[in-house]
């Protein structure tokens, strides 16, 4: 892809790639793909295989994790400067979730052989990736903690279950 | 402390394409009002009675004997007691409640089920058994389609809430009209013409849908979405006595009533917090729509020259009409219409249909009978009753059918 100046300014908004010099971000540029999907297309499902992560540039990706016969629960809408899909980036497992357009989208794709390519020749870049990751990690971890407890007050709730009195 | 808003949940629902959904918000107060709580087994409690020389009303001691745990229940409690068998979700207590007392007290419910959860006295069922055991079965093709045709259906639901101004609306502009002395009397005048002129088409003419001669399918259908348009304007109805008693119209929509019979529906829950006079004219009001309608039809089809299409398309329309009537307003049908919510009102037994059923299940798979006394004698009636005129109707409508297309 080339390294247009709008995507150079859309790339300084992404967190992962806040602390990256111009040469590295333009190295970075270089190796991500471009990809549309109409909306409602189903970008990967829950369990498919997978070594990319995405970056969301335009319009909304829907992550959702199946819960029963046709149901999910969406898990995080994700929006413009967002990115998704990284697990599988570093780990290669299948996919944890189903990621589907809620509108027309415009992702860049970052491919695992590019993650390595750039930790070999752009090893601070890299370093600062890597940093990056880790905080958006641990902020997800909160997240996901506080989905549990909401899930925990949401069934309370609904069942009018009084756990308070003994 | 400021309470938190209820935990919701946002769920993508899958359509039958692979990619198409749609996305609901489901907060935790619609799944409360759906539970279905459930006493324990019947060998695990018992409920005596105790008289006070101070209080007018008994109060009963309900008992857990596994636990040896004792609670004190007022006789409304004693009621609810009795609603939460698994099968009826707490919404369908509240209304029992508001049908037998009169009132609402909005805290008695979550009052009671915490006591009784406390007590280990109940358990919570899932909102549909048989939509679990679909569930649960999924696998094979017979069990799949019918999950799949259920749930395309249950989709089908086009309604707005926010309808009490259009409503309030109607009734200002000359909705209030249908309920005055002068409305009254033109409609019984009306009535009373129109089933002369029946009266007279059933004398006078030997066959009355002899005019649809070769365009029978166009004339039935023609027929039937006139009704259709009718059922909305019933639901107006049912809307503008809602705002005569100055109570709220929630909801107005079109559904597949049962999941198959398409409909129009208006939701004036709100008018059980008025009198039981305003809950009958509000239930009876709607279906008298079909009356002045039929009656209408009928002059119609006196006054249109004998064997046209015009006298077969309004006679038709007439006998539908009234037969729409009879449906909405007879009570012994299986079917919770107007009728039988007027009924259960007037008899201060709001589940009659779900206690009737259960009792003559009960003698059908020998699981056996439940003696309550005098209330037997109104569920035996009831499922007599309705048996025969489910029967009876069916008969009429073959011979409609039959008369029709010979």
């Amino acid at each position: 892809m080339q390294a247009s100046a709008d995507t150079l300014a859309f790339l300084r908004d992404v967190r992962v790639f806040e602390s990256f010099s111009d040469p590295d971000l333009t190295v970075v540029t270089e190796r991500l793909r471009q990809r549309d999907l109409r909306r409602h297309q189903i970008l990967f499902r829950e369990g498919d295989s997978g070594d990319e992560m995405f970056i969301v540039r335009r319009g909304t990706m829907l992550i959702s994790k199946a819960v029963t016969g046709k149901v999910e629960q969406v898990l995080v809408r994700v929006e413009p400067f967002d990115f998704f899909g990284e697990m599988s980036l570093f780990d290669g497992s299948p996919r944890s979730a189903t990621a589907q357009a809620e509108t027309d989208v415009e992702l860049l794709v970052l491919g695992r052989d590019s993650l390595q390519a750039m930790t070999e020749t752009a090893p601070h870049a890299a370093a600062a990736f890597f940093y990056a990751m880790v905080q958006v990690f641990m902020e997800r971890l909160r997240r996901s903690t506080q989905q549990v407890a909401e899930a925990t007050r949401w069934g309370l709730e609904a069942t009018g279950l009084d756990v308070e009195a003994r | 402390m400021q309470r938190p808003a209820p935990a919701k949940f946002e769920l993508l629902v899958r359509r039958d394409g692979e990619e198409d959904f749609e996305l609901r918000q489901v907060a935790s107060v619609i799944g409360y009002l759906n539970s279905r709580p459930r006493r324990i087994d019947a060998d695990s409690y018992e409920v005596s009675e105790l008289r006070s020389r101070v209080a007018a009303a008994p109060g009963f001691i309900l008992k857990n004997k596994t636990t040896d745990r004792f609670l004190l229940l007022s006789a409304q409690e004693r009621f609810l007691w009795d609603q939460m068998d698994g099968a009826t979700s707490l919404q369908e207590i509240a209304t029992a409640y508001v049908l037998e007392y009169g009132e609402f007290d909005f805290e008695i419910i979550p009052s009671l089920l915490r006591k009784l959860q406390r007590a280990q006295l109940l358990t919570f069922e899932p909102r549909s058994r048989l939509r679990a055991a679909l569930a649960r079965n999924r696998g094979r093709v017979i069990v799949k389609a019918i999950e799949l045709a259920l749930t395309s259906l249950e989709r089908i639901r086009i309604s707005t809430h926010n309808v009490q101004g259009f409503f309030q609306a109607l009734y200002r502009y000359g909705g209030f009209l249908v309920f005055t002395p002068f409305a009254a009397v033109a409609c019984t005048m009306l009535v009373v013409v129109g089933a002369a002129a029946a009266f007279m088409l059933f004398r006078d003419v030997h066959d009355m849908l002899a005019g649809f001669g070769r365009h029978t399918l166009r004339g039935i259908l023609m027929v039937k979405l006139l009704f259709f348009a009718s059922v909305a304007l019933h639901q107006f109805v049912h809307g503008l006595a809602c705002i005569h008693y100055r109570r709220r119209v929630r909801e107005f929509g079109f559904t597949f009533l049962h999941g198959f019979v398409p409909t129009f529906y208006i939701d004036v829950t709100d008018i059980f917090m008025a009198t039981r006079r305003a809950r009958v004219v509000t239930a009876v009001t709607g279906a008298l729509v079909h009356l002045v309608l039929g009656a209408i039809a009928f002059i119609v089809a006196a006054e249109a020259p004998t064997g046209s299409f015009t006298q077969a398309f309004a006679a038709a329309s007439g006998i539908i009409q009234w037969q729409a009537l009879v449906v909405a307003l007879y009570p012994f049908c299986f079917i919770e219409m107007d009728g039988y919510h007027v009924l259960v009102d007037v008899l201060g037994v709001p589940t009659l249909k779900h206690d009737a059923i259960a009792y003559a299940k009960g003698l059908l798979t020998g699981a056996g009978r439940i003696e309550r006394g005098s209330e037997e004698l109104l569920w035996i009636a009831y499922i007599v009753l309705s048996t025969l005129s489910v029967a009876g109707f069916i008969a009429f409508n073959i011979w409609i059918i039959v008369s029709a297309t010979h």
